[in-house]
């Protein structure tokens, strides 16, 4: 078998699972790659490869005496570095947590290992979730692998990173502001931000409470799914747990979306937000492929992205304001300086600030939740710009900001990130869509046609 | 937000030691507080309800 890196988890699974293919033998191709292109890439924080390696020979045994752990058996797969993995630093890319070791699996970890799947490391993000990306913490930023000389997202960006790379076909990432959909849309590939409450949040280090999601990044959408299916599920012990039904989530995705009806929402990228002409054709283009394969495209208006972002900040940084005050009160210095200033914003909002956003974010709720009365799903942009020179700090400033992703941290839906696209410059676009709560199984039913239509899973960064 | 409103909140937060090292971080993390709000449409209902709602009975 050649190019073990560019397998998605599926097939990784399939061919483990038929005896084709042995655990130790990818396991093996992937770290050989980790140690070629990772000085390139910075997407490790720590690499558990001895591990992994172990865990990897155990899987084999297991695999040939007939014993099966589940669906990923024998799986390599990526965490984001604020994510709990027990024994193993969970530091938020950050000098203030640089001693923290996790004393037990958060629960998505604890259900990817149930389900056989081998943890390799953890990996780079913005200094916890929202500094970045930046150049005076204890790590580098992970760069983008379709040119490192680029950012590659974040603020799951060693996630994004690595699985477009081929350092691994799966990673786990947070999105409180469009952190999954962030890297999945300049890395190239599938994030989704499932809905509120979804998958558990317990042993994953807060950035906001009523704004952060974990879930999943991989090369295509049916490993996202598969994923998903994986982490999914009601946990008692998280407070924003829903005990809505999950699984079977794959269950559309050869389905094809004659007869769905999508709503595009335009003036986030027309008017609300100019973006940059590429991103508009790619939007254009992935609306006119579903409208040939049967969907019925039509326009819909939502409330402005200005004030989607607004309230996104005033809940976020007053939530994280109320983690991080401590720390910054006694050692702001040890922040870098992008995290630092957006945590101290946290300081100068009142208690009546924060209960406005809150009660405008139900009606943007109700917003959102009008339009998916009139349609299956919503199309719209994720980010306005393909991603900037990483050193460029003027530049990152200007376009990161410049994005479709917060409106849906503040309602809870379900949101995917995908590849539109490439431009000229050969960066990744992307495209955005948006499900009704808890009908994620739409959103891949969905994306999957698009992937189809474009061939986009098989695109891989040129330099790997 | 002014110099001194900026110093006074910054103060009653506990953030001297930001204030001393870093007055720059504090005065746009201030600057961005406001902007932040003053873009926000404030309901004009009095009965909106924020969200999430307290559940009784929903706790762990």
């Amino acid at each position: 078998m050649s190019d073990l890196h560019w397998l998605t988890a599926t097939e990784a699974a399939r061919a483990i699972a038929a005896r084709k293919l042995s655990p130790v033998e990818l396991m093996s191709a992937l770290l050989e790659r980790i140690g070629r292109l990772d000085p390139k890439l910075n997407v490790f924080i720590r690499l558990d490869g001895e591990a992994a390696m172990e865990a990897a020979k155990a899987a084999e045994a297991e695999i040939a005496s007939g014993r099966s752990r589940g669906k990923l058996h024998g799986v390599p797969v990526g965490i984001k570095d604020i994510i709990d993995v027990a024994g193993l630093p969970t530091t938020c890319h950050s000098k203030i947590l640089v001693d923290n070791i996790a004393a037990a699996d958060a629960v998505c970890v604890s259900r990817l290992r149930g389900a056989g799947a081998i943890v390799l490391g953890k990996l780079s993000t913005h200094e916890f979730a929202i500094g970045g990306p930046s150049f005076d913490l204890p790590w580098p930023p992970a760069r983008n692998p379709w040119n490192p000389e680029h950012h590659p997202g974040g603020s799951s960006s060693g996630s994004g990173s690595g699985v477009a790379a081929g350092l691994f076909p799966m990673a786990l990432g947070s999105d409180t502001g469009g952190s999954i959909r962030n890297p999945a849309s300049a890395c190239g590939i599938v994030g989704l931000k499932p809905t509120y409450g979804l998958v558990s949040r317990r042993g994953v280090f807060p950035l906001s409470f009523t704004l952060d999601h974990v879930g999943p990044l991989t090369r295509n959408v049916t490993d996202n799914a598969l994923m998903l299916d994986i982490i999914a599920g009601h946990d008692p012990l998280d407070p924003g747990s829903a005990a809505a039904p999950a699984g079977h989530y794959a269950s559309g995705l050869e389905r094809g979306v004659r007869g769905l009806r999508i709503g595009f929402i335009r003036h986030f990228h027309e008017t609300d937000l100019v973006a940059d002409p590429e991103v508009s054709a790619g939007l254009e283009n992935v609306a006119r492929t579903l409208q040939a394969a049967g969907a019925e495209v039509r326009d819909v208006r939502l409330p402005i992205l200005g004030e989607f972002g607004a309230v996104n900040r005033v809940i976020l940084q007053s939530e994280a304001w109320a983690i991080h005050g401590p720390w910054l009160r006694e050692r702001p210095g040890d922040y870098g300086k992008l995290a630092r200033r957006r945590l101290l914003a946290g300081a100068f909002f009142s208690a009546g600030d924060y209960v406005q956003a809150a009660r405008r974010r139900l009606e943007m709720i109700a917003a959102v939740e009008d339009a998916l009365r009139e349609f299956d799903v919503l199309l719209c942009a994720s980010a306005m710009d393909p991603p900037s020179r990483i050193e460029d700090a003027a530049a990152t400033e200007r376009t990161y900001p410049r994005q479709a992703r917060t409106p849906f941290n503040v309602t809870g839906h379900p949101a995917l990130a995908m590849m539109a696209g490439l431009s000229r410059g050969g960066l990744p676009l992307s495209v955005q869509f948006v499900g009704r709560y808890f009908a994620e199984a739409t959103l891949f039913q969905v994306a999957g046609e698009w992937e189809r239509a474009a061939g986009i899973d098989q695109k891989h960064p040129p330099v790997m | 937000m002014d110099k001194a409103t900026i110093d006074l909140l910054a103060r009653r937060a506990g953030l001297d030691k930001a204030l001393a090292e870093f007055p720059d971080d504090v005065a746009a993390a201030a600057e961005q507080a406001s902007g932040s709000v003053a873009r926000i449409k404030a309901p004009t209902d009095p009965r909106a309800e924020p969200w999430p709602p307290m559940r009784a009975g929903g706790g762990l």
